[in-house]
């Protein structure tokens, strides 16, 4: 039934079409509404995944493309249930795609993540510094599914539910799948002495 | 003499290490840039394929089979054009008031 999981990010063929008929009004406004909504997380999930700004800034507008071609049927398919996840599906895809083209190690990307500071406590801005740069780096020793499980929680914020549409596993797996990832990131950090074991 | 490592709350570091990032201006001037793109290809499309017509088109045209395309064209005309107007109308919104958005809305109608 999820069909709209699955958007078809890689076809060649789609011919640009977006949402048309009598309630088109309607819809462009709801998609208006999605895309000021999520930009941020769209853009700060492709951001986390590619490591870069430019490459980021390509993949949220590709990411908001796609929506828009697509938007009426998941729109019609999601039965009133948000659309976030369908997006950073679409994300997703794409950033896959854009590793693969690229033949990247996706692994590789948080090497180049600045950490996003705001030092309220100006005292600890150093060592909060290097405590990040310990976790970016324990993230990239992480395997994707797990990278992009802590991505989708920790940066967009997204439930165990949200987390599970958009990589289309169930919601059991998908607790076991963050819970294992923080576990193993813990242990990283604790094995490079950044935290007590 | 060098602190102990003290314990932390990991998922609070995670929390601030991966925290949301605000895409800059142009990010949202790219993406509507592109839709509006998107329209003027569409429009782009349906003017060469109206001067490209000939009588026996016109005549092929009868055939519903043939109405695809221009059907297609106007559908994403339309729906990309729409939606832009959206945007910028509620973007001009927050600095020119309703009466000057009610005043543009009537010029473009």
């Amino acid at each position: 039934m999820e069909e709209i999981d699955q958007p078809p990010v890689a076809d060649a063929k789609s011919n640009g079409a977006g949402p048309s008929g009598p309630g088109k009004a309607a819809l462009d406004r709801d998609f208006e509404r999605l895309y000021r909504e999520h930009l941020r997380d769209v853009y700060s999930y492709s951001y986390y995944r590619i490591g870069n700004h430019h490459d980021a800034e390509d993949l949220t507008e590709q990411t908001f493309l796609q929506a828009y071609r697509h938007f009426e049927r998941a729109q019609r398919e999601s039965a009133g249930r948000p659309l976030r996840p369908w997006l950073i599906r679409i994300a997703h895809n794409l950033a896959a795609n854009y590793h693969r083209d690229k033949a990247r190690r996706p692994t590789a990307a948080l090497d180049h993540v600045e950490p996003v500071m705001h030092p309220h406590d100006t005292e600890r801005v150093v060592e909060g510094r290097e405590r990040m740069r310990q976790v970016m780096a324990g993230l990239e020793h992480l395997s994707d599914d797990r990278r992009e499980a802590l991505i989708m929680r920790f940066s967009l914020g997204m439930s165990n539910r949200e987390i599970a549409r958009a990589l289309g596993r169930s919601d059991g797996a998908t607790k076991v799948l963050i819970h294992r990832s923080i576990k193993q990131l813990e242990e990283e950090l604790a094995a490079a002495g950044a935290i007590d074991e | 003499m060098s602190e102990p490592a003290r314990p932390l709350d990991l998922e609070a570091l995670l929390a601030d290490a991966l925290r949301p990032i605000e895409p800059p201006e142009r990010v949202s001037g790219r993406v509507e840039t592109t839709l509006s793109k998107l329209a003027e290809a569409a429009a782009s499309e349906l003017s060469w394929w109206a001067d490209e017509l000939e009588e026996t088109e016109l005549q092929s045209l009868r055939d519903p089979r043939n109405w695809v395309r221009p059907i297609a064209a106007a559908a994403v005309g339309g729906a990309a054009g729409t939606a832009l107007v959206l945007i910028e109308v509620r973007r001009r919104r927050r600095h020119e008031g309703l009466r000057a958005i009610a005043a543009d809305l009537r010029a473009r109608l």
